[in-house]
């Protein structure tokens, strides 16, 4: 589409406008709505806060219940977003406010963050991290292993681009002698920039539950008590390790459990939904773990099996033949042995006792929750969410892309907990809704 | 013949390398005639190797390229990009299976499929340096769409397709507009009914110029590709033209001497050969039902719009692409399943939910009965095992079944709900409706695959029998007025559209998708789509998105006013063709003509009506006809390939 | 437990958009079926010559499988006769050859035809075998 001045109905100078869309959130909610717009002609811009895009999906090891690996299906739709000609990408940037201007555009302010590193001349060649004397936690691997200040988050990041992490840089300076191309600059600084777009889709994603708050489960207290999450990343192909361990000792584990719904459907943390995807990742990762350690036995504790898309009950029936065991239980409470063991204690339906089983890792199945900062970046327009704090889809009967604000749209997790292919067919609504609303302006 | 080559075998994280040996696979190949360069790659379709790909062409001045990597219906447009971005034709891009066909299938054999590997990588290698690079040919795209159905999800479609300037010609195979959620009733929370939503769609219907309705309309044959389908449209007659003044449609239902169940209400009441099913419906005026219309004349005499002697229509349409939205069936019941068809309180979802949205409120009564306790018993039809015929969740029935027993807790004075479930699957923020439906005092029990409920008659009294998982396998019967099967979602019986449009099934039966998260809404047919329920269970909202995803890809695909075929069609060596017109006989698409000289009779190919099938290739007896990228010298390259050590 | 079958080579001629999908769901639901199974894909199974097959007899292949559309075929019911006697052709010319006909085996298989495929290629191995 070609960048043409006229005035329009509104009176605004075509000329003004940036973008005609701008995506905030640039995982596979946000990517897929971003190809769909970009390809009827528009130009869409992304920003995205993290250092790469791909979101949740790309970290992920495969995906129900097909078990392609998640790599494999993010990393082109990835790649092609980032190669579209109509579509331009901010990473490390976030987007502070937007507020309507006369009737039918948006002034947005975005901050985008430094990374201390000419994007444009990084190879990503890792020299940097190399000379770096600094470890701290990679939070791309949630925290089992170690990065270094200056670091390229993960192997099919996309940027893939060094990225100095201030609060825990030194200055020592060793990686800017070091860089073969002279990209790293600690002169640079945060930076505000305007925009004006006439339209905006949300894809912000969603929040993981924190287990620390259920004391009962022991997360953090003990080692060998982990999340889904976590082990997720022992499972993916660029896994920190080459095999699943136990936290504590490296030990790999030959008695795993999951306790499913933790963090959902539970009010006493103010969370009465079902978190949707929970059950599938966890039968999912039973089935992934009894492939990478032939010899483990994996027990799932649930109170429903919420096993409801298209090829998940079929997926779920095969886990129970590969020989994971379910057990249809409420559990109380964990304890640690002093080996590290933990001892689950639960009342069993099928007898009505309260019994105990040992195991030497437990898996937390933790809820999705919804990720609200969205609502206060709108300035003069209230974005209703609801009482969960997701995005309130205005019309879900017959519009589920409609937010309370006109020319705002949802794409995905942003109203509500979802798997990979909902979300995916929400972001396609979501640029229907968008193209319709554009055309409807010209 | 091409002489540098570039190999790359891919790790796809582990799953190739944790059963293939690739670097055993790249030395195999790496000094093979014509290769310039063979690597290997932890993800060949990443950002970082693509671009290292890229490089490797332009540098290298690689004239093909052959990617071992997974199935090409994966990726093979991915790696295409990839030849192009480096300024070398896609067609001399080769990608070789080695995931799916390879690794995934011998994943126990690891020696047997590190060899096969080579094998295959070897033979893609034979097939490339035959490649020819070719353009895809380019045809306009008509700016229209066919939607089929017009539920809630084929309306959606069209609306949304409409609004970015298509024009949509939307089928409705019945004589009325809405589908399934016009029978719906109630919806979830209960602040609209299906008919409310249905009316609230089929007024922007209504008022889209860009959407053209056909009512009792039929797809009944295509031809042509992406871009521009050709098709006939059969228009059965309503036999009623026009408007009549209200009490003459009434008085014409009510002379009409023919009745029969009404399958709006699923059986639960009859309905006349001429009929309509609820005052707000659309169109608003009744329809004649041929199968069952004796055609005596007495509802012509009392209205001068109907009309007896109505003809079918036949319309002929070119479209860009077509959306499949259409729609499920309420699974039926054998007869006996948990007393249906034998015991008369026994109903399915379906009909109880009709019972419930045409019964007044205050009390509800059935068959002359006041009716106190429901007993309802879910995953009728779902969920069937192994063995059985459907093993998938219908996803929707839990939170319908749960939300139809708060409306008529609600509606309706005295009224205990038991449920009998399979574990309660109200996924999302459709917990709350379990929630709720606790909290006004439901009754939960649960039973396993192995112990079904059963539903006995005695002494005119209904008991159902179940071992309730939650209290330790108790065994339990309780009395109840009514039993109601919450019965799953099937696909369309009575659907030839499969057929016709050539949409292949999946495991389930519905229609399937090329793949549910990178193509969630694309067929191997390209430019027919399918949305909503005709794909698989899903609720309203579900069918929503998936519905208006469709229209997003058919915006996408056709607003560049261009769609690219793929430029393999047959070819003819006229040297050898001796013009005996074997090849004109098997030929589906009339793609081949007779041509040359008198003397030198020869067939030629009319490319734009070729669609590379390939039909013509074995029957030549001259052997004179090869199609593109399958010539001799690609198959039987491929097959050295396969066979050379 | 490495049966003479297992040695056995097959090329299996799948087609794009109806067969050859089966194959890759094979893999994708590991149901397992001997390496020595090899496949090729073409757009439509009347499209296959029976001088590729012969080929690929005459290279060392002990049996050529043609996973066929059947009814499915996207490109019309042609398909069915039309692979039918190409199959047929093929034999004849096979047996002119010193090849035995059984060698050449064709089966309708279907998109999501997985486990029929695994079946069809052990009985097949199994029956070239005792050729």
């Amino acid at each position: 589409m070609k960048k043409i001045v006229e005035q329009n109905q509104a009176g605004m100078d075509e000329s003004l406008i940036d973008y005609d869309v701008l995506v905030i959130g640039g995982g596979i909610a946000g990517d897929e709505a971003a190809l769909k717009l970009a390809d009827v002609g528009y130009k869409i811009l992304i920003v995205e806060k993290d250092l790469s895009i791909g979101g949740r999906m790309i970290l992920l090891s495969k995906v129900f219940p097909t078990l392609d690996c998640s790599a494999c299906i993010t990393t082109p739709k990835v790649s092609e977003t980032a190669r579209h000609r109509n579509i331009s990408i901010f990473t490390k940037t976030e987007v502070k406010s937007i507020t309507r201007r006369q009737d039918n555009f948006f002034d947005i302010t975005i901050l985008k963050r430094t990374r201390y590193v000419l994007e444009t001349l990084c190879t990503g060649c890792k020299e940097c991290e190399d000379v770096c004397p600094i470890l701290i936690p990679d939070e791309y691997q949630y925290n089992q292993v170690a990065r270094k200040a200056v670091f390229i988050p993960f192997s099919i990041a996309q940027p893939r681009i060094a990225n100095i992490d201030i609060d825990n840089c030194i200055l020592c300076g060793l990686c800017e002698k070091k860089c073969p191309s002279d990209a790293i600059d600690f002169t640079l600084v945060d930076t505000y920039e305007h925009l004006v777009v006439k339209s905006v889709v949300l894809a912000t994603g969603f929040r993981l539950f924190n287990p620390t708050v259920l004391s009962r489960y022991g997360y953090g207290r003990y080692k060998n008590v982990m999340t889904a999450m976590e082990m997720e990343r022992q499972l993916a192909p660029t896994r920190p390790y080459n095999s699943v361990l136990r936290p504590k000792d490296g030990k790999m584990p030959d008695n795993i459990a999951y306790l499913l719904c933790v963090g959902s459907r539970d009010q006493t943390v103010g969370n009465p939904i079902c978190s949707q995807i929970c059950c599938m990742y966890s039968t999912k990762q039973a089935q992934l773990l009894l492939g990478a350690l032939p010899m483990a036995d994996v027990t799932v504790y649930y109170l429903h099996v919420r096993a409801f898309g298209k090829g998940f009950c079929e997926f779920y029936n095969q886990a129970l033949s590969m020989g994971v065991n379910y057990i249809k239980a409420k559990v109380a409470s964990v304890r640690e042995k002093e080996n590290g063991n933990l001892i689950l204690r639960y009342e069993d339906f099928s007898t009505g006792q309260v019994e105990e089983q040992e195991h030497d890792l437990v898996v937390l199945a933790t809820g999705i929750l919804a990720n609200a900062e969205i609502e206060s970046v709108f300035k003069g327009e209230k974005l209703e969410l609801d009482p969960y704090e997701f995005v309130r889809q205005k019309d879900m009967l017959t519009n589920p892309a409609i937010t309370s604000i006109s020319g705002v749209f949802a794409a995905g997790t942003v109203t509500g907990p979802m798997d990979i292919p909902d979300t995916i067919l929400s972001a396609g609504a979501a640029a229907a809704e968008a193209t319709a609303y554009l055309k409807k302006l010209s | 013949m091409k002489k540098r080559i570039g190999v790359y075998v891919c790790h796809c994280g582990g799953n190739i390398s944790d059963v293939v040996n690739v670097s055993e696979v790249v030395t195999a190949v790496k000094d093979m005639e014509g290769v310039a360069i063979a690597k290997n790659t932890l993800f060949a379709c990443s950002d970082a190797a693509q671009n290292e790909i890229v490089n490797d062409i332009t540098s290298l001045h690689l004239d093909a390229l052959v990617i071992a990597s997974c199935s090409p219906k994966l990726h093979l447009h991915t790696f295409r990009a990839v030849a192009e971005r480096a300024g070398l034709n896609s067609y001399n891009y080769v990608q070789v299976n080695i995931r799916e066909q390879c690794s995934w299938a011998h994943s126990y054999e690891k020696v047997s499929a590190t060899g096969k590997a080579i094998q295959l990588v070897k033979s893609g290698i034979e097939r490339v340096i035959f490649s020819r690079a070719m353009e895809p040919f380019s045809i306009p795209a008509e700016q229209s769409v066919m939607v089929l159905g017009a539920g809630i999800g084929g309306m959606r479609s069209a609306i949304s397709l409409a609004n970015v300037g298509l024009q949509v010609y939307l089928l409705e195979r019945e004589f009325f507009i809405g589908g399934r959620t016009a029978q719906w009733g109630d919806l979830s929370a209960a602040y609209e009914n299906g008919p409310e939503v249905v009316s609230r769609l089929f007024k922007q219907i209504r008022e889209h110029a860009n959407i053209h309705l056909f009512i009792g309309a039929e797809l009944i044959s295509q031809s042509g590709n992406i871009g521009s389908f050709e098709v006939k449209v059969k228009i059965k007659p309503r036999r009623i033209s026009g408007d009549c003044d209200e009490s003459g449609f009434n008085q014409a239902i009510s002379i009409c001497p023919v009745e029969v169940p009404d399958d709006f209400n699923f059986g639960l009441t009859s309905r006349k050969a001429i009929y309509q099913h609820y005052p707000s419906e659309y169109p608003a005026i009744p329809a004649i039902d041929d199968a069952n219309c004796n055609f005596c004349g007495a509802c012509e005499s009392l209205c001068k719009s109907i009309d007896l002697n109505q003809k079918e229509e036949i319309l002929n349409l070119k479209v860009g692409n077509i959306i499949v939205n259409t729609g499920f069936d309420p699974y039926e019941p054998t007869r006996g399943e948990f007393g249906y068809n034998e015991i008369e309180r026994v109903l399915t979802l379906p009909q109880f939910k009709r019972l419930v949205d045409i019964s007044g409120a205050g009390k509800l009564n059935f068959k002359g009965k006041q009716i106190h306790t429901i007993t309802y018993i879910f995953c009728v039809g779902s969920r069937q095992g192994e063995e059985g015929e459907n093993q998938y969740c219908s996803r929707y029935c839990c939170t319908t079944a749960l939300n139809t027993a708060i409306i008529v807790k609600r509606k309706f004075a005295d009224i205990t709900n038991i449920h009998c479930t399979r574990g309660i699957r109200t996924y999302g923020k459709q917990e709350l409706i379990y929630e709720e439906s606790s909290r006004q005092g439901d009754i939960f029990l649960e039973f396993s695959f192995e112990n079904m409920p059963v539903v006995e008659e005695r002494n005119g009294k209904v008991f159902v029998r179940i071992k309730d998982i939650l209290t330790a396998n108790r065994e339990m019967e309780a009395e109840t007025d009514l039993v109601v099967l919450i019965t799953g979602m099937v696909p369309r019986r009575n659907n030839n559209i499969a057929q016709m449009l050539k949409i292949p099934t999946g495991r389930d039966h519905f229609f399937n998708e090329i793949h549910a998260k990178l193509r969630p809404v694309e067929t191997v047919i390209d430019g027919v789509l399918i949305a909503g329920t005709c794909q698989g269970p899903k609720n309203i909202m579900e069918t929503l998105n998936s519905s208006m995803a469709a229209a997003a890809k058919s915006a996408a695909s056709l607003s560049s006013g261009t769609i690219h075929l793929e430029p393999i069609v047959a070819d003819v060596n006229t040297d050898q063709c001796t013009g005996c017109g074997i090849c004109l006989t098997v030929c589906p698409f009339d793609a081949i003509v007779t041509a040359g000289p008198e003397d030198k009779p020869a067939v030629s190919i009319v490319i734009s009506r070729c669609k590379g099938c390939g039909m013509c290739l074995p029957v030549c007896p001259e052997d004179a006809i090869e199609l593109y990228g399958f010539t001799n010298e690609e198959m039987e390259g491929m097959i050295d390939g396969l066979t050379s050590y | 437990m490495e049966s003479s079958s297992a040695k056995l080579k097959v090329l299996v001629f799948s087609t794009d958009k109806i067969s050859d999908p089966a194959i890759d769901l094979a893999g994708l639901l590991k149901k397992h079926y001997p390496a020595g199974v090899y496949t090729i894909s073409v757009p439509c199974s009347s499209a296959i010559k029976p001088r590729w097959i012969i080929h690929a007899l005459q290279r060392g292949f002990d049996g050529v499988f043609i996973a066929a559309d059947g009814t499915d075929c996207p490109y019309g019911e042609l398909c069915v006769p039309n692979t039918a006697n190409l199959v047929a052709a093929t034999q004849i010319k096979m047996e002119k050859l010193g090849i035995a006909p059984q060698r050449l085996k064709m089966a309708a298989i279907c998109s999501i035809c997985a486990e029929p495929f695994v079946r069809y290629m052990n009985s097949f191995l199994h029956d070239l075998d005792t050729i």
